[in-house]
């Protein structure tokens, strides 16, 4: 079950725990790409942090502020994704006080569609994208009475473990795909990351 | 790190600032000044050409604001995309009234807000068109030319694609000459060093004392293959062995040529790689028009070069040769 205080009381976490992560993720992207996704998330971080104070009591509003958040924060490529799906979400959830995991769950694939369409990636390509889609899938299949974070933690992680030896499809690291094989995707790790701070 | 600066996180808004201060025909505006125009306003009547891209890589993209070259840039963080937002005021601030061309590398992040940008702009009705430019032959073969990333050879089709608009060409031709000039030129990098962003402080990469990267990006995206540093004739000789092939040059052809140091590397030892591809490029028969040699398109402090071979006719050799002015090239 999420609802506005819920997601609301989680947005400090979600905030140092990126912040916490920040080094880690610069460091696996700088073997990768260009070494910016843990400033990139930082700095969305700190943004998210400043609008805490008037942050609005309905998912939409959360959502919808956070986006501007991180619109605000970063254009590059991981950046505009959270915003992206922060915007997707605050749609999906506009007169909604309520989801249930499938109500989660199907606003999880809303999103994986969306961020597919918008940055050019498909499942299986080794992105964020099949944590997002095994987070969708574990949710779907969970008992209502299952905690949420228990569930999308396990599946972002198991993710992580069955990308680790597949090559990267997409993005600079497909230049080298081979070598990708058993190194994390940095994407992939940042959603751990930020699932297991909720 | 060692760099010259006073806030990491204020690296960006203090170049700007000073980049302009120097300047003045080029001014910050948008929310948080992350767009660069020129301080005389839109041209009225001319195509608008808009760019953007991360920083670190000056000159481009801002530097190339100015006379029969840019109107505006969204500028973003260190090898980060512009906002969204920036690009949507990047676009007004280049709009004249006859349509905007988006003309910029083609990376991930870029095309995102560009293409955002583009759909908020177009429910206002400005006419759009988009350019990217794909020429790193290192980033993806032949086949898969439109996944290849922009690198120093951005300038060339900056240069004759400004040209064109502010010859008072329509959006479409601007945008139809822009793509050919995108197809005609090839481009290839070789790092000798890291770069250091400066918000993580440290290289993005490591690379041995006596080694080179053959074919990396701008970025520090690796390339082709790494090994022991060769002569700057041998390295010549591969970098145009990547790049001439799908250009199909014949006796009589006539190229610009850019040798672009991608930061630390001195021009001396760019003139060392132009002799050789000078001497290489006349032994084949072809005529090297308007030779560009330095810094064009760098990668903060990495050292290493790149080569971008444009093929001409005579269209696009006399919108090179049209006058420009900004703050890093003129042609008179």
């Amino acid at each position: 079950m999420l609802d506005a205080a819920t997601l609301s009381a989680a947005l400090p976490r979600w905030c140092a725990g990126v912040h916490a992560a920040a080094p880690e993720l610069n460091e696996l992207d700088g073997r990768l790409g260009d070494a910016d996704l843990g400033a990139t998330l930082d700095k969305c971080a700190t943004l998210v942090e400043q609008a805490l104070p008037e942050m609005p009591d309905t998912l939409e509003g959360i959502f919808k502020r956070c986006a501007q958040a991180s619109a605000k924060a970063s254009g590059s490529s991981f950046g505009t994704l959270l915003t992206v799906a922060l915007m997707t979400s605050a749609k999906r959830c506009a007169g909604v006080t309520l989801l249930d995991h499938p109500q989660l769950a199907a606003l999880l694939a809303e999103v994986v569609t969306t961020l597919s369409a918008r940055g050019g990636a498909n499942l299986g390509d080794k992105t964020v994208l099949d944590g997002l889609h095994a987070i969708h899938t574990a949710l779907a299949a969970s008992a209502e009475g299952a905690e949420a974070r228990r569930v999308a933690s396990d599946a972002a992680r198991t993710a992580l473990d069955a990308f680790r030896d597949k090559p990267n499809r997409i993005g600079r690291a497909r230049m080298f795909a081979d070598k990708t094989i058993g190194m994390d995707d940095p994407g992939m790790v940042a959603l751990l990351r930020m699932v297991d701070a909720l | 790190m060692k760099k010259i600066l006073n806030d990491p996180n204020a690296y960006v808004d203090e170049m700007l600032d000073g980049l302009c201060l120097a300047h003045p025909e080029l001014q910050r505006r948008g929310e948080g000044g992350r767009v660069v125009a020129r301080s005389s306003g839109a041209v009225p009547g001319k195509v608008g050409i808009v760019t953007g891209g991360g920083s670190g890589h000056l000159p481009v993209f801002l530097g190339y604001v100015g006379d029969g070259l840019l109107d505006s840039c969204a500028v973003g963080n260190v090898f980060a995309g512009p906002r969204m937002d920036d690009c949507i005021e990047a676009m007004r601030a280049a709009d004249g009234g006859a349509g905007v061309l988006q003309l910029y590398g083609n990376y991930g992040g870029d095309r995102m807000n560009f293409d955002m940008a583009a759909e908020m702009l177009d429910l206002d009705g400005m006419s759009v068109a988009s350019v990217r430019v794909a020429d790193d032959v290192a980033s993806a073969p032949a086949a898969q030319r439109e996944k290849r990333r922009g690198v120093a050879g951005l300038v060339l089709v900056y240069k004759v694609a400004g040209a064109k608009a502010a010859g008072g060409a329509n959006l479409e031709a601007v945008a139809a000459l822009a793509r050919k000039a995108n197809d005609a030129c090839r481009s290839i990098g070789v790092a000798l060093s890291p770069c250091v962003v400066p918000e993580s402080g440290k290289a993005s990469f490591a690379i041995g004392e006596g080694e080179v990267e053959f074919g990396m990006g701008i970025h520090g995206e690796p390339g082709i293959w790494r090994g022991a540093l060769k002569s700057a004739d041998a390295l010549a000789d591969e970098m145009l062995a990547h790049v001439l092939p799908e250009l199909a040059l014949a006796r009589g052809d006539r190229v610009a040529v850019l040798v672009n140091s991608l930061g630390a590397t001195p021009a001396e030892e760019l003139y060392i790689l132009f002799r050789r591809v000078a001497a290489a490029l006349a032994d084949q028969g072809v005529t090297i028009v308007r030779p560009l040699v330095g810094r064009y398109a760098t990668s903060m402090e990495m050292a290493g070069a790149s080569l971008s071979v444009m093929k001409l006719d005579a269209e696009l050799e006399a919108l090179l040769a049209a006058p420009a002015d900004c703050p890093f090239w003129s042609v008179r």
